[in-house]
């Protein structure tokens, strides 16, 4: 993470830092852990979103899947899912993913940890 | 798999009732996954007819792969087993058949005989029949604890008699004898598998991945004995030890066989063309015009040579596929690239691809590290299949580099600095 971070721009503190806005392009995604709660962060269509990190039908990290636009894309069974929503687009998974807020100020990005 | 959230996720579910009463509609025998995704998959393609989903099994509809795995370990519940909660299957008017037996088909009135003395019209059928297990003969096979894992059933005797052991022996080092073996080692108990020959699954990972395994099992604490089979169980009501035919004793308590699967074929016509499966076109469509099939059962078209597969995921996505050429005849060519998992001692597995006969394979990082993708790559450098060890990024990019089909720099490919997305697009 960079170390030019700037304040948290919320004040309610719920908003975690992530990374530098330089350090998430297009298509890309990143991980991140607060207490228990794993999640994964992407750029599509320019904007940044968040959702839980782990895919919703068995046990994997969308982090080492791929965002295509806004279609996020499991690495073990290929469920896809909207990261704008979270919302199944295809299965086996049936159930969508948690949605977060995510914000994009001053070149860094943040990620409320309460649900969006 | 959160079964009470189902929510419809792709609008499965008909409004108003405008159903083609009357008419036979499409019968599917075999409700494992591909019978299940094909049901879905008909109404989601807009099917308003009668469905009836048939299987002999007992069970509402289940998925497999956990009950050797976080079934067995007790991390997973049976209520999580259920492919689809069972409200499901009313709200999308499959009409869903259990302990039925089918006896005969008639392919030109259209009807099917079950053995309770019913009998079925309909204007498609669909075989969705999967596999069932290779079985040996050895002497003192009745004894109590000796299991093969197919079903449900097995599992539960399995867990069950689980209670009382301590030394378990596994015939047959393939994917699932080694997940069993990883799942009773995480149990606390001792496994020794017996793998008849000296590189198990080498035909289908290659000398090298196969010896990977061997030593992954070694530092597990697992005890694999090669070029060595069991020829005996001693005991009185229930087994004590396994005696090999070179004159091994290894005492256990428990015994589970896993060498294989064959597809299940029972239900044949003259014909239906069966030659190691149901023989399928790219739209699923069996010799039969009317009568297709899906999944384990079949034999099908991958890049014009008829292969046989037994994965979840082709089953899964080949019964979608077919079901759409139901619906609309030859519409859907299916195109898909073979692919399988495999969770042993906290490790994750990959294979993406079918090949044989590869003329060379590429490592691409290392065996030390429990981290790399293998290449197996054609004499023209395209890379037909990949095996790859705690590497889920790779996944699909490996994925579409096999379906491409394209020459690619051997170094390229082995160089951990060039992003495998990027070596993919510069194809």
């Amino acid at each position: 993470m960079a170390d030019s971070k700037g304040a948290n721009p919320i004040l309610d503190d719920t908003y975690t830092y992530v990374c530098a806005s330089s350090e998430l392009e297009e298509d890309d995604l990143i991980e991140f852990e607060t207490g228990e709660e794993t999640f994964v962060v992407g750029r599509g269509e320019g904007n940044v979103y968040a959702v839980e990190g782990i895919c919703t039908h068995a046990y994997a990290e969308l982090a080492d899947g791929e965002l295509d636009g806004t279609c996020l894309t499991c690495p073990l069974h290929f469920a896809c899912f909207d990261i704008r929503d979270g919302s199944v687009l295809e299965g086996p998974a049936e159930t969508p993913l948690r949605v977060y807020g995510a914000i994009e100020m001053d070149g860094s990005v943040w990620v409320s940890t309460k649900r969006g | 798999m959160g079964l009470s959230k189902w929510t419809d996720p792709y609008g499965l579910v008909q409004k108003g009732d405008d159903k083609l009463s009357g008419k036979p509609g499409i019968i599917i025998i075999g409700a494992g996954i591909a019978g299940v995704h094909a049901a879905e998959s008909l109404r989601k393609e807009g099917f308003r007819g009668r469905i009836v989903l048939m299987d002999r099994d007992g069970q509402m509809p289940y998925d497999r792969p956990p009950l050797s795995k976080e079934w067995l370990t007790g991390e997973m519940d049976s209520a999580s087993l259920l492919l689809r909660d069972p409200a499901v299957y009313e709200k999308l008017d499959i009409d869903l058949k259990l302990d039925v037996d089918v006896t005969s088909i008639d392919p030109v009135r259209k009807t099917i005989d079950t053995k309770d003395g019913s009998s079925y019209e309909w204007d498609k059928l669909l075989l969705a029949t999967g596999s069932g297990l290779r079985t040996l003969s050895i002497a003192g096979d009745d004894l109590q604890g000796i299991f093969y894992l197919r079903g449900m059933t097995d599992a539960a005797a399995i867990k069950q008699h689980m209670q009382h052991v301590k030394e378990a022996v596994i015939i047959g080092a393939g994917f699932i004898g080694a997940e069993l073996a990883s799942s009773l080692k995480q149990l606390g108990i001792n496994v020794t598998i017996v793998e008849r020959s000296s590189y198990p699954m080498e035909k289908i990972v290659g000398r090298e991945i196969s010896a990977y395994f061997l030593d992954l099992h070694h530092r597990n604490g697992v005890n694999v004995i090669t070029d060595d089979s069991v020829a005996q169980f001693n005991g009185d009501t229930m087994v004590g030890e396994g005696v090999t035919v070179e004159g091994r004793r290894i005492p256990c308590q428990v015994v589970m066989i896993g060498v294989g699967v064959t597809p299940n074929t029972e239900v044949s016509l003259p014909h239906l063309e069966i030659d190691g499966g149901y023989v399928v076109d790219q739209y699923g469509e069996t010799s039969i015009p009317g009568i297709y099939a899906a999944g384990d059962c079949t034999v099908w078209p991958y890049n014009e040579v008829p292969i046989h597969v037994e994965h979840w995921d082709h089953s899964l996505n080949h019964a979608k596929t077919v079901a759409q050429n139901m619906v609309n005849p030859q519409s859907a060519p299916y195109s898909y690239t073979p692919y399988f998992w495999s969770d042993q001692h906290g490790s994750r597995f990959q294979y993406f691809g079918h090949t044989q006969q590869w003329s060379k394979t590429v490592l691409r990082g290392s065996f030390e590290s429990d981290t790399f993708t293998n290449f197996y790559l054609d004499d023209q450098n395209i890379v037909q299949a990949a095996f790859l060890c705690n590497q889920p990024k790779n996944a699909l990019p490996v994925r579409r580099m096999i379906k491409h089909q394209k020459a690619i720099d051997p170094e390229v490919l082995a160089d951990e600095r060039v992003a495998l997305k990027k070596a993919v697009w510069s194809q």
